[in-house]
């Protein structure tokens, strides 16, 4: 009985669904004010203090709209492909351990990161399809848009992700972040963390990859036709994504949860310095997302092919090579 | 000036056969009436014998029994050639055979007037909406809108057709707008993509049409100077300044030097605040929002300078004929020099920005190609042109108001890019800023405006300015009342459009905003004529209160 | 002329130096703004002085003043929805009794209010303000 009260308190409430929800909040929140505070702007300042509970407010509002499905749309996907979205990435961030472990505890397995990675490809098929459903000529360019980038980035991603993992001679995020308690792999192989940033950068559709809804160009991209609850869903995985994305970055190249504890119990500790570290990397990450244009397709196709993957695989190759080097030091 | 000359006595020399009348009221302006249908020659004269010269615009003034066509070509100053066709059988031949930037000024004056240009490769409709009643021309002289009233507009099902063409192969139709991120205001673009290069453009114009050419005739010459400067917010004072040249042209009225400096001053800070609220669009159409943001941030202050001296931050009010309304007080001129310094220190840093940045570069180099031949027959003006390598701005070519004594140069890129466009009106914002330092601290004393009877004398006057988008053309006909005969205005956004097809053609979809952005399309000057409101069809109203209004706006998509 | 080095994005230190400065913007319904003197805002009007001479309402250019009989004597009206705020009307007048004021705050949800009554100067006499809400 007791175990499935935990189950359950965990999934639900604490670090599961209703964690997460909050937190990818406070991330949008933080998301937006950073790039305000960029542009000289106040950002969100009036829903809550400093307007922290203005994300809880746009998505009030979202899911109070009129919900429209255009008449032409193919109903089934149009419909189903944002929640799928939405659900693949909650899946996937269960597999993120913020409090020392998986959500569901001991679900932790050698090579979750490959599931996480799988998970978040799939979710983005999700969101694919949901452009492809809307045949609007918008959603459309922007859907072929995701698919075109989000498959050539998926490649480089996997292989740097490979590099800590080789490190930490295991695919679990839990044993890769906890061999990082004396050094975190950032300061080992930080030209593997440079470059996971910049394709994060891109498997995020952040400037200057946030070609697949370039509002100038094709309006909402994929999203041009939804409205209301299945727009909020949309927007909803998009954040979930973000948090994914920058949670990735904390778990295998920053320690993950580990940082020193003080007084109270270590759970506390590992939450604090997770988000610390997240918000970190977050704040990385729109840095690079505002200081660039928007790049074209075309250029971000060949910069895949001809850049990012030969760079992806020297890196990978660094790291082994210099591993011998860094056995001593790592935990 | 000299290139004028030649011009003149090129056309004295070789076609004084054709000539009916010759008169040069003031220096580097001439007009020419000649006899009917020989316009096609005179214009291949001028575009053989003298560099670079262009065409305005052509404007139809409806005479009562003949319609006479000006073609108004620039060759150092304006050589205005006049072709009468007679009102009943109003058809002439066309001109795009030997230029091809005339198209568009054609078919407005196809739309307008009636005249019909035989030759001419696709007379449609320009302006007008495309249920609009055959054989109706609203810029004759006895046009009165009820006329049409009962009119049953068909406009529904032609513009649905115009809209949706079919899908060959892997051809898609794009339609942007009329509503659409990358344009602010409405007009509607029908590309035809295969993936994600454009493999054409069809623009349809004319969903902000106000009628103000019809407009200004109603209203007196003092009354039509607040109208003018309702044609576009941005170039407002472009506007007044070159609408109350002409009406002074006309009447020969000397506007004192120091209204001329405080003229000189508000146009060049509607030059600085223009530029720049364009290279942060241009930050916002490539995605690059903290560029967008920081260079509004820094067009601000500019705007307060605006304020301060014309009592608003956009719609000056600030020429009059004969002069300007407001003078100016020390202490602003302290306040603005200041601002002048600051702003110059800003656009300095963000022509290093423009120049070295690496994803900046990545997307405007070798994009939107418009070379100098291209340009140059698609008459194309302002940044654009000067983008393209031709060095021509109305300021040095054809000086007004105070620009004979400031000196300044005239910025021109041979890239023939979008970049080499954007990086023109960086370097013109710095211009523009030394030429307010010189202005301010140069301004001579006297008088701030003449008295002006509200009658002017019969004549007629062509002026032009450097509006932050380019060439401004006014062209004022008057009939010796308070009213004017006729007014036509050429913004320079209707000669840049042509353009867009041409530099946008087998670019990618992604180009689209950057290259539009680079010719800093402005519709509500390009659209000036008819008020339609399409949703319930029937009603034609022209007054001014309907004109200051933007109810015609139409969604297609 | 030769083109400049590609380099890294150049608004790099100004968007971080940005982090530590206040924001340029501002709360604006919830701090006041001054408009600046001579600014061209709402119409204020002397009933003493004028003279009922219609000239205003014959310059107005938006047809925005209608001369209205008050209290015996012919005085302007103004349509503020009509009105381009150009002050011809004060600049014609002969007697000086159309002057502008700094006030901008004119938007409501309410067309009557954007009638500016020559009655309501004659029972103040002195300038209006804040009109709205
Ligand atoms: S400010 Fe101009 S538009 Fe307004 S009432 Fe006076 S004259 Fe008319
Ligand atoms: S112009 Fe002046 S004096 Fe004449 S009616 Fe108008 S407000 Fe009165």
């Amino acid at each position: 009985m007791a175990i499935d009260l935990i189950f359950f308190v965990r999934t639900l409430v604490f670090p599961g669904f209703l964690f997460l929800l909050v937190l990818v909040l406070f991330f949008d929140w933080f998301e937006r004010k950073v790039a305000a505070r960029f542009q000289n702007r106040m950002g969100p300042s009036y829903a809550g203090p400093f307007g922290i509970l203005q994300p809880i407010a746009d998505y009030i509002k979202l899911f109070s709209k009129e919900d429209i499905t255009p008449k032409q749309t193919n109903k089934f996907l149009f419909v189903v492909a944002p929640i799928l979205a939405f659900s693949l990435f909650v899946f996937a961030l269960f597999y993120i351990p913020i409090d020392g472990s998986n959500v569901i505890l001991d679900s932790s397995f050698e090579g979750d990161l490959l599931l996480v990675l799988l998970l978040v490809t799939l979710a983005n098929f999700g969101i694919f399809l949901s452009g492809w459903a809307s045949l609007n000529p918008y959603s459309g360019i922007g859907a072929t848009r995701i698919l075109t980038q989000f498959l050539g980035y998926d490649i480089p991603l996997i292989l740097l992700a490979i590099g800590p993992a080789f490190l930490a001679k295991s695919l679990s995020i839990v044993s890769i972040a906890s061999s990082q308690v004396t050094v975190p792999f950032i300061l080992l192989i930080p030209w593997s963390c440079v470059l996971f940033i910049l394709v994060l950068q891109a498997e995020l559709e952040k400037d200057p990859f946030d070609i697949p809804h370039a509002e100038t160009e094709i309006v909402g991209g994929y999203e041009t036709e939804y409205s209301g609850r299945k727009l909020a869903f949309i927007k909803l995985s998009e954040d979930f994504q973000f948090l994914i994305g920058a949670s990735l970055v904390t778990v295998l190249f920053l320690g993950g949860f580990h940082g020193p504890v003080f007084i109270g119990p270590a759970e506390f500790w590992y939450v604090f310095w997770f988000i610390v570290k997240t918000l970190g990397v977050v704040f990385i990450l729109e840095y690079v997302g505002n200081v660039s244009a928007r790049l074209r397709i075309d250029q971000v196709v060949h910069g895949n092919w001809k850049l990012l993957i030969p760079l992806s695989i020297l890196s990978l190759a660094l790291t082994i090579l210099v591993e011998p080097l860094l056995r001593s030091v790592i935990g | 000036m000299e290139k004028f000359e030649t011009a003149v006595d090129v056309l004295k020399n070789n076609l004084a056969d054709a000539i009916v009348e010759l008169k040069v009221p003031r220096p580097r302006k001439a007009y020419i009436l000649l006899k009917s249908e020989r316009h096609r020659d005179a214009v291949s004269l001028l575009l053989k014998h003298v560099e670079e010269s262009m065409l305005s615009t052509i404007s139809g003034v409806d005479l009562g029994t003949e319609i006479e066509l000006n073609y108004h070509m620039v060759c150092g100053g304006t050589v205005t050639l006049k072709n009468r066709v007679p009102r009943e059988k109003p058809v002439t031949k066309t001109i795009t055979d030997i230029l091809p930037g005339a198209n568009l000024y054609e078919r407005e004056v196809f739309d307008l007037l009636g005249v019909v240009f035989e030759g001419h490769p696709n007379l449609e409709r320009l302006l007008l909406p495309d249920g609009w009643p055959k054989g109706n021309y609203p810029l004759r002289r006895d046009w009165t809108p009820p006329l049409i009233q009962e009119n049953d507009s068909g406009s529904e099902e032609d513009s649905q057709n115009n809209s949706e063409e079919d899908d060959v192969g892997s051809l898609v139709s794009v339609v942007v707008g009329p509503q659409h991120p990358v344009l602010h205001e409405p007009e509607r673009f029908n590309f035809t993509v295969d993936g994600e290069t454009v493999v054409d453009v069809k623009p349809r114009l004319g969903y902000v049409h106000r009628g103000i050419e019809k407009a200004a005739e109603r209203m007196m010459y003092f009354q039509d100077v607040f109208l003018v400067e309702r044609i576009c917010g941005i170039c407002n004072a472009a506007h007044t300044t070159v609408f109350c040249q002409a009406v002074e042209d006309i009447g020969n009225i000397e506007t004192p030097p120091r209204a001329l400096y405080l003229r000189t001053i508000v146009h060049e800070l509607n030059r600085v605040h223009s530029h720049l609220l364009l290279l942060g669009v241009g930050g916002h159409l490539l995605g690059f929002e903290a560029l967008f943001q920081h260079v509004w941030r820094d067009r601000e202050p500019v705007m307060d300078i605006i304020e301060q001296i014309t009592g608003n931050r956009l719609m000056s009010g600030f020429n009059t004929i004969g002069g300007v309304r407001r003078d100016i007080n020390p202490n602003t001129v302290e306040k603005a020099l200041k601002t002048v310094k600051a702003v110059r220190k800003r656009a300095v840093f963000y022509k290093n920005v423009f120049e070295e940045d690496a994803t900046l570069r990545l997307r405007t180099e070798g994009v939107g190609v418009l070379s100098k031949e291209v340009a140059l027959k698609l008459c194309v003006v302002g940044p654009v042109l000067r983008g393209s390598g031709v060095a021509s701005d109305v300021r040095k070519d054809d000086p007004y108001a105070a620009y004979a004594e400031i000196p300044f140069n005239v910025p021109c890129y041979d890239e023939c890019d979008t970049w080499a466009r954007l990086m023109v009106r960086v370097d013109e914002v710095v211009e523009s800023l030394n030429i307010l330092d010189y202005a301010f601290n140069n301004l001579p004393g006297g008088r701030l405006r003449v008295r002006v009877q509200r009658k002017i004398p019969e004549g007629e006057a062509v002026s032009r300015v450097e509006a932050p988008r380019g060439e401004l053309i006014h062209y004022v006909k008057s009939d010796g009342t308070a009213y004017p005969y006729r007014v036509k205005v050429r913004a320079p956004t209707l000669a840049n459009l042509l353009a867009f097809p041409d530099a946008i053609r087998g670019g990618y979809i992604a180009d689209i905003p950057s290259v539009m952005g680079s010719l800093d399309p402005c519709f509500s000057c390009t659209d000036r004529m008819a008020f339609v409101d399409t949703a319930n069809g029937q009603k034609w109203r022209w007054s001014l209160d309907d004109v200051n209004s933007h109810k015609n706006r139409r969604v297609l998509l | 002329m030769t083109k400049k080095r590609r380099r890294l994005p150049a608004l790099i230190k100004d968007m971080g130096s940005c982090l530590f400065k206040k924001p340029f913007t501002q709360e604006y319904p919830f701090v006041s703004v001054q408009a600046p003197e001579g600014y061209r805002g709402r119409q204020t009007f002397d009933p003493e002085k004028c003279i009922s001479c219609g000239l205003c309402e014959r310059d107005c250019p938006a047809k925005a003043i209608e001369l209205v009989e008050v209290s015996g004597k012919r005085m302007p009206y103004f349509y503020l929805d009509r009105c381009i705020f150009c002050y011809q009307c004060a600049e014609g007048c002969p007697r000086n009794a159309i002057q502008l004021s700094t006030n901008f705050e004119m938007s409501t949800t309410e067309k009557d209010e954007l009638l500016v009554k020559a009655e309501e100067f004659i029972s103040k006499q002195n300038i209006s303000s804040d009109e709205g809400q």
